[in-house]
């Protein structure tokens, strides 16, 4: 087996790796690249929590092969944040008391950056149906979507600041 | 995940002579949605993986000569987000949209549905109510052939007519006339999001001007190894009227053909036979609606 060379821009940065080609994109990014906010549920594509932001749209990291990710722009919970405080999608979890054990979180919050980054306004429908690849064992999703709605009310307010 | 050495073509030419190099033990990787997780189950163990995402030309959709051309690299996110797609081909746009969850849509490609040729493929049972052609090409030239007959083949894999040294590059089919043909699909599932398909239900019909049926094409998917056909339902209705009622009376015929072809499986017998009335009744106020000719709830 040959090793392959991966380039690829993971959370602004631009990035060289070499690594083995038979490992998902999930495992490269924990492994290779230290990202644990990646996490590991189901590895069938099933729960949502290996989600990242793939060139501006979220996917499930356990099904991609790492060699995959050569030219991709990739946002992962790390590259959320704004000087290492949380931003305002983040803080609406917070303020909205969305979180519980946190497992599933780094993967409902990207899939609220990329809705929120196409769809400034969704509606309630608009983001369960973004919302809908990824499971939560804890919260019973309402008031993860309460967050996706007033962190959508916080980015307006600052877009007419 | 076994080892194995990974090459990242970037045209249709490259990942041919790619295949024809290593037919032996080669696998083709598009959106990954399956093969990722056959590779780290084990159930599949390549010597080589062949990476698609970076062949862009096999990224499209067209309509030429009257005819959709989609390129096998398209997502279900792209298809179901198509303008063309949703206002000419219904029953493609529902049953993509409806594909796994958003981040599995993103990946999931119907070339890579289609060459699956999984008993719950909803691509592929919406291609095959289309009665779509797929093109296949290989070092050896290209071969274009209906899509039933590419189901039934002997490729390699033994699931359709694939060869280890052929790549799937295009879906075809005549672009339906929204006057005369409408086409839906209904998804009876357990759950709403991340459900495989319990009865995918497909319905391509065309009338004449006095709104007479002059084809119809019934095929329901996940009720055997491949979408059923429900052959005497169709000829039923062909040169009839169409209404709610006459379409209404092929639902004993189809509760019939699934009862006999599931009569080893009892087990799922007993539901699917209710269910695809269900799923029929669905589809047939979905055509009459858009057609124009009948309002029905169904
Ligand atoms: C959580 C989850 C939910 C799902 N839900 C659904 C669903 O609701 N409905 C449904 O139909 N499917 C569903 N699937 C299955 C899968 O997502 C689809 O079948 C998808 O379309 C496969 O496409 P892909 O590009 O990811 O294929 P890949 O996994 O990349 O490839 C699948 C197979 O096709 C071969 N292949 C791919 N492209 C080509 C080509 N161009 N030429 C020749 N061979 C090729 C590969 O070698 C491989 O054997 C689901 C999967 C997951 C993980
Ligand atoms: S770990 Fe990838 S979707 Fe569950
Ligand atoms: S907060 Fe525990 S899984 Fe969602």
């Amino acid at each position: 087996m040959n090793k392959i060379t991966v380039h690829c821009t993971v959370n602004h940065k631009p990035v060289v790796v070499e690594t083995e080609p038979n490992k998902r994109l999930l495992d490269l990014l924990r492994e290779d690249l230290g990202l644990t906010s990646v996490k590991e549920g189901c590895s069938e594509g099933e729960c949502g929590a290996c989600t990242v932001i793939f060139n501006g749209d979220p996917v499930t990291s356990c099904c991609m092969l790492a060699g995959q990710a050569e030219g991709a722009d990739i946002i992962t919970l790390e590259g959320i944040s704004v000087d290492g405080k949380p931003d305002l999608v983040q803080q609406a979890y917070m303020e909205s008391g969305a979180v519980q054990c946190g497992f599933c979180i780094p993967g409902m919050i990207l899939v609220t950056e990329a809705l929120l980054a196409k769809n400034p306004n969704p509606t309630r429908e608009e983001a369960k149906q973004a919302l809908s690849g990824n499971l939560c064992r804890c919260t019973g999703y309402t008031k993860i979507v309460d967050a996706v709605l007033l962190a959508a009310e916080k980015m307006r307010g600052e877009a007419s600041r | 995940m076994k080892p194995f050495d990974f090459y990242a073509p970037s045209t249709v030419e490259e990942t041919l002579a790619l295949l024809d190099q290593y037919q032996n033990s080669v696998a083709l990787i598009a959106g990954g949605t399956d093969l990722t997780l056959e590779l780290n189950e084990r159930k599949a163990s390549p010597a080589v993986v062949i990476d698609l995402k970076p062949v862009r030309e096999l990224d499209y959709i067209r309509v030429e000569n009257g005819r959709f051309r989609i390129g096998s690299m398209t997502t279900h996110a792209s298809l179901a987000g198509n303008e063309m797609i949703r206002q000419h081909v219904r029953l493609l746009h529902d049953a993509t949209r409806q594909v796994g969850s958003p981040q599995i849509r993103n990946l999931g490609t119907i070339g890579g549905n289609i060459a699956q040729s999984s008993v719950a493929g909803d691509g592929l049972a919406a291609c095959v109510a289309l009665n779509a052609d797929v093109t296949l090409r290989s070092v050896r030239g290209e071969r274009t052939m209906n899509i039933n007959d590419f189901l039934t083949g002997e490729g390699v894999q033994k699931r359709n007519s694939l060869a280890a040294d052929e790549l799937l590059t295009e879906i075809s089919f005549p672009v339906p006339d929204p006057k005369h043909t409408a086409t839906a699909f209904y998804k009876l599932a357990k759950r709403k999001s991340l459900a495989i398909s319990v009865i995918a239900g497909c319905l391509v019909v065309t009338v004449d001007d006095d709104g007479i049926c002059t084809a119809a094409s019934m095929r329901a998917g996940a009720l055997g190894r491949y979408p059923m056909r429900f052959e005497g339902a169709e000829a039923y209705l062909v040169g009839k009227k169409l209404t709610y009622n006459t379409m209404l009376e092929t639902l004993p015929m189809m509760h019939d053909q699934v009862l006999e072809a599931n009569r080893s499986r009892p087990w799922s017998v007993f539901y699917k036979k209710e269910g695809v009335q269900g799923v029929f009744k669905k589809l047939f106020a979905d055509v009459l609606g858009q057609l124009g000719l009948e309002e029905v709830q169904a």
